[in-house]
């Protein structure tokens, strides 16, 4: 937790000399944050090219847009990451990724949710979403996962789970509502 | 549609998570610009969310892409490192990547210069001011302050300000603890307005923090002292 903490601070202090302009901080930064960047972008996208020119382009806006973060906008980490995902997710409708589930579905949501989310969502201090998502119905936490970890359409999400459109759409919209009351209490 | 907080809610999570899409997306992002607490709805759902993201493994990328965010952001061939303080982000010309999906966001984010965290040692014995001209009932600000310490200079962005009646301009000043406000010119609605300060000027605005704008004939004022109503008074806040 204490670690963590250090972290963000050091990010912060990053991010406050790169709002400043000051190029080497910027390569710090980099330095620090673009495998779990790319990371996330590579998982989302589900193929090199298109994560490496998100990765690109996140970068390029955190340079200059590094003057606007503030407090408010969570951790600056949360911030960088959200950015790059966006981009990610933007360069994937642009360009009509398709998401299969493919026949390592299943496996996958298991993955996610029983594998490394939980270890690292707990080394995070994160127990309040991770005990949240718990709460949810195996579907309505498969449909919110598969869209956050995978930018998964309603489209592609009915034919990954074999169920109507509406459906999906219920799931999602009950689960992240459900979600949003276990994380106010 | 209904702006009800119950819809609110449930589309700034879908916005965030990335099932909203096409033209809900697109009328939900205006929905973002208009109201602070829309986007407040938003950054819950990204700060909250963004913790699904410590899950996903490292991945370490290719070398080259480092070298190609170089190239784009310093080559000669692109733009120049100087543009940045030069250029306004919001003037990014429509249909680029960032504008207008998440740059929302940022603009957004602007808004709340005065909680701003960037925390930076002052280079000179000078605090570094920020700051926001707002209006009563008007949700976003008027212009962003904004001042870089090495260079002394003081740089205004509009944000949400109007054009000025015809034929009259809008005079920004400096108010002094003491003695006749310093005129830092004709400020423009229309784009970045930055005014290098002098060593008297720096030092009348680090001790009083306080900026006015107030409406003047075309050009300026002609006495060298406010003559029209005053629009706008603003205390700036050290970073």
């Amino acid at each position: 937790m204490a670690l963590m903490e250090a972290e963000q601070e050091e990010l912060m202090r990053l991010l406050g000399s790169v709002a400043q302009g000051n190029r080497k901080a910027f390569q710090q930064l980099y330095e620090r944050i673009s495998g779990r960047m790319y990371g996330l972008c590579f998982k989302l996208a589900g193929q090199q090219e298109l994560a490496e020119e998100a990765l690109q382009d996140a970068f390029i806006r955190i340079w200059h847009h590094a003057g606007e973060y503030h407090s408010e906008r969570g951790a600056p980490l949360s911030w960088m990451m959200t950015i790059a995902r966006y981009r990610t997710l933007d360069l994937m409708r642009a360009r009509k990724v398709r998401q299969t589930a493919g026949d390592d579905l299943l496996e996958h949501v298991e993955d996610e949710r029983h594998g490394p989310l939980e270890a690292s969502l707990h080394q995070a201090g994160s127990a309040a979403l991770t005990g949240c998502l718990e709460e949810l119905s195996e579907v309505q936490r498969d449909s919110i996962l598969l869209s956050y970890y995978r930018g998964f359409t309603h489209d592609e999400l009915a034919e990954a789970l074999s169920s109507p459109i509406g459906t999906v759409k219920s799931w999602i919209r009950r689960g992240l509502i459900a979600l949003k009351r276990c994380l106010e209490r | 549609m209904n702006k009800t907080p119950e819809r609110i809610e449930s589309l700034a999570a879908e916005y965030v998570l990335g099932s909203l899409r096409g033209p809900a997306r697109r009328r939900f992002e205006r929905w973002m610009m208009e109201s602070v607490r829309v986007r407040q709805e938003v950054w819950f759902w990204e700060t909250r969310l963004g913790e699904l993201t410590g899950a996903v493994e490292e991945k370490r990328p290719p070398e080259a892409v480092w070298q190609r965010i170089e190239q784009r952001l310093w080559s000669d061939r692109g733009h120049p490192a100087k543009a940045r303080t030069t250029t306004p982000p919001t003037r990014t010309p429509r249909g680029a990547w960032f504008w207008p999906g998440w740059s929302l966001l940022a603009t957004a984010a602007a808004l709340v210069m005065a909680v701003v965290l960037v925390r930076q040692p002052a280079p000179v014995a000078y605090p570094q001011l920020s700051g926001a001209i707002v209006q009563q009932n008007v949700a976003d600000p008027l212009w962003l302050v904004s001042e870089t310490t090495v260079d002394n200079r003081l740089k205004l962005r509009p944000v949400a300000a109007a054009e000025p009646e015809q034929g009259k301009d809008y005079e920004l000043w400096i108010v002094p603890e003491q003695g006749d406000p310093l005129s830092l010119g004709v400020l423009p609605v229309g784009g970045i307005y930055q005014v290098t300060l002098t060593d008297a000027a720096r030092e009348a605005l680090s001790r009083s923090r306080t900026l006015a704008i107030s409406l003047e004939p075309k050009g300026g004022s002609p006495t060298g002292a406010p003559t029209g109503p005053i629009l706008h008074v603003t205390k700036l806040y050290e970073l």
